[in-house]
């Protein structure tokens, strides 16, 4: 696994390219190198060949001259136990052997396609006449060179007293050497291996480095790099390669480097871009159910009006002749008696009927507004009147921040001055008749629309969650049994609402309330 | 002198009996009638100071007797009662005429102020 691994990385590609290339030219200059080398051992050996057969010619030269058959032999032999000559032997132009170093094959013919007449007979156009050398091998498989030379006729051959050869004879016979090349042979293998040996070491030397240099400028920074992309894959956008060298894989790497820094950066911001998204379609969400809320809210407001409305018609009625039979009785009994106390917590009682229904008929009211430009300042400032000389007020501290520079607003004056009077009386309740109510007016802008916005601070005790929810419903008190009817405030959102404006509460329990009152503001 | 005569419309009884109740004894001529026709009827017989008439009744509303009485006896006063006061409805009123309009419930104190009020305003 971990081989077949190997061969198919980069490096293992590589190397058994590089490999094979480098074994296959070494073996080829090694094929050359060697033939080369073995070539010109052999043309050595066959330049000494022949000088060895010349030699043995001008040896015989006397005994051929003088016609010495017994000194021609002993010549022959002699040269024939020379170390590395197996035989010496004197053909004549019959093919018969006239002097070997091998006595018993003297007087033995030979016929044309002997080797040793081979050289001059087999050629193309006749008897070359020069001297050949040729290859065999003995029986013991150990190479031979043989060497003939033709022994040319000349003038003291055919003046020879002997008269044995005649003058129109052009080659006389030939010697023929066999020369023992398993020295020749054993040096060139000793070669061979020491070439063999060298291209070896070559061979393992050019490896190696080949091999350190692969590691250490490719396969290393390859491995890295692998492991980096296996990281930034598996998510970590942190991981940064350390390779520092100024070739490619130092470029790659820093290219790298800069890929996950970019794609750190745009994950960054698609995360930021979809929290973003989530917050928006969560404020959208928050948005469609205010006011979803709010449409049940005024849809409710709006059918308590219509019931109210009713309710007053049919109740105010009788009431009226609650309260006017019981004044009617008052003026019967004298002052001070149970009778006459009796009846006064008779009217009291049908008052308090009344108001609540005075309370109820504020929404069938707010839809009948008579709107008109009103400044909220001066509105303010009259229910700011009214209040200041109640007993109630005697110990609140009132302060006003009013903006001079307010706009003007289109509402109906009475209605606001309703609202304000609930808002104030709301707040002097908050803080028991102790401590102080601020009421601040300003401009405000909101989505390119102008609003003016009237804000009632009190000190008081705050409003807890709860109550909080339930704050513009309709009879939601807070106050003991007959003081409040729950009604103030679900009659003011009503208003408000109808003037296209808005009551908003922000409250800390323990540190005071402020309601805002948003009213739009008239565009000049 | 003799006392002003007032004519009281209105469909609920109670509201009549209060009224006159509270009238009565002031030394006023009081007469009532239950729905705007028969007051309308009783308008053409006999002459009154003051009419006070409810808004909302069966048949005819306040604002249409309020019409017709200002046709016919324009020096006649009309005070409206209304247990179902709205802006709008009370400005058409003093528009057509009405010199005032009384909310129900009404003490008998507050309904004989606004007679005399009205009374006196016919005299000037």
């Amino acid at each position: 696994m971990l081989v077949r691994k190997t061969l198919h990385s980069l490096t293992g590609k590589l190397l058994l390219t590089i490999g094979t290339l480098m074994i296959a030219g070494s073996a080829v200059f090694w094929f050359f190198l060697f033939k080369h080398q073995e070539k010109e051992l052999i043309g050595s050996t066959v330049k000494y060949g022949h000088s060895f057969v010349d030699y043995v010619i001008k040896s015989t030269r006397y005994g051929m001259l003088s016609f010495q058959q017994l000194l021609i032999q002993q010549t022959i032999e002699a040269t024939g136990s020379a170390e590395g000559v197996l035989r010496v032997r004197i053909f004549r132009c019959t093919g018969k052997i006239a002097y070997s170093s091998d006595k018993k094959e003297i007087g033995t013919v030979v016929d044309k396609n002997d080797r040793a007449c081979r050289g001059c007979h087999a050629a193309a156009g006749g008897p070359q006449m020069i001297p050949t050398w040729s290859i065999s091998r003995d029986n013991t498989d150990t190479r031979v060179l043989n060497i003939v030379q033709p022994i040319m006729n000349e003038p003291a051959c055919y003046t020879s007293s002997c008269h044995f050869h005649s003058a129109d004879q052009k080659v006389l016979g030939l010697v023929e050497a066999n020369l023992s090349l398993a020295l020749l042979d054993h040096s060139i293998r000793q070669q061979g291996i020491a070439i063999t040996l060298y291209i070896l070491v070559f061979l393992f030397v050019i490896s190696v480095v080949l091999c350190t240099i692969l590691w250490n400028f490719v396969s290393t920074p390859v491995s890295l790099l692998t492991q980096g992309m296996e990281k930034v894959a598996a998510g970590d956008l942190d991981y940064s390669l350390d390779i520092n060298s100024k070739d490619e894989m130092g470029e790659l790497a820093k290219a790298f480097n800069a890929m996950t820094a970019d794609l750190k950066k745009a994950k960054q911001e698609l995360i930021e871009w979809g929290n973003t998204l989530e917050k928006k379609v969560q404020e959208k969400t928050e948005a469609i159910q205010r006011a979803q809320d709010q449409l049940i809210h005024s849809e409710k407001l709006a059918s308590l009006g219509r019931m109210a409305a009713g309710v007053a018609h049919e109740i105010n009625s009788p009431l009226t002749g609650i309260v006017t039979f019981g004044h009617l009785l008052l003026k019967r009994f004298p002052a001070g008696t149970q009778e006459y106390e009796d009846t006064e917590v008779i009217i009291e009682q049908a008052n308090r009927c009344s108001n609540i229904i005075r309370g109820l008929l504020g929404f069938a009211r707010a839809s009948a507004a008579e709107k008109a430009a009103t400044n909220v300042n001066d509105v303010l400032n009259r229910s700011l009147n009214i209040l200041r000389n109640k007993a109630d007020f005697f110990n609140i501290k009132l302060v006003t921040e009013f903006d001079e520079s307010l706009a003007m607003v289109k509402a109906d004056p009475s209605q606001l001055q309703q609202v304000f009077l609930n808002m104030i009386m709301n707040a002097a309740d908050a803080i028991e008749g102790k401590g102080s109510i601020t009421i601040t007016t300003r401009n405000k802008r909101d989505n390119a629309n102008n609003f003016v916005e009237v804000e009632f601070h009190d000190t008081g005790t705050g409003i807890s969650d709860e109550n909080l929810e339930k704050l513009f419903e309709p009879f939601f008190t807070t106050k003991p049994v007959g003081k409040g009817t729950g009604l103030g405030l679900a009659v003011s959102h009503g208003i408000i609402q109808d003037h296209g404006g808005k009551i908003t509460v922000k409250t800390k329990p323990g540190e005071g309330s402020s309601f805002f009152v948003t009213l739009p503001s008239l565009e000049e | 002198m003799k006392k002003a005569s007032i004519l009281i419309i209105d469909d609920e009884g109670i509201v009549r009996t209060s009224c006159s109740r509270a009238l009565s004894p002031e030394g006023y001529e009081v007469k009532t009638a239950q729905n705007g026709i028969e007051g309308l009827k009783m308008l053409e017989t006999e002459r009154f100071d003051l009419v006070l008439t409810d808004l909302k009744m069966p048949d005819m509303d306040g604002i249409e007797v309020l019409g017709k009485i200002k046709e016919k006896w324009p020096g006649t006063e009309v005070v409206i009662i209304t247990g179902y006061q709205t802006v709008d409805t009370a400005v058409k009123a003093i528009k057509l005429g009405a010199f005032n309009y009384i909310e129900k419930p009404f003490t008998p104190d507050a309904l004989l102020a606004a007679v005399a009020e009205a009374l006196e305003k016919k005299k000037r």
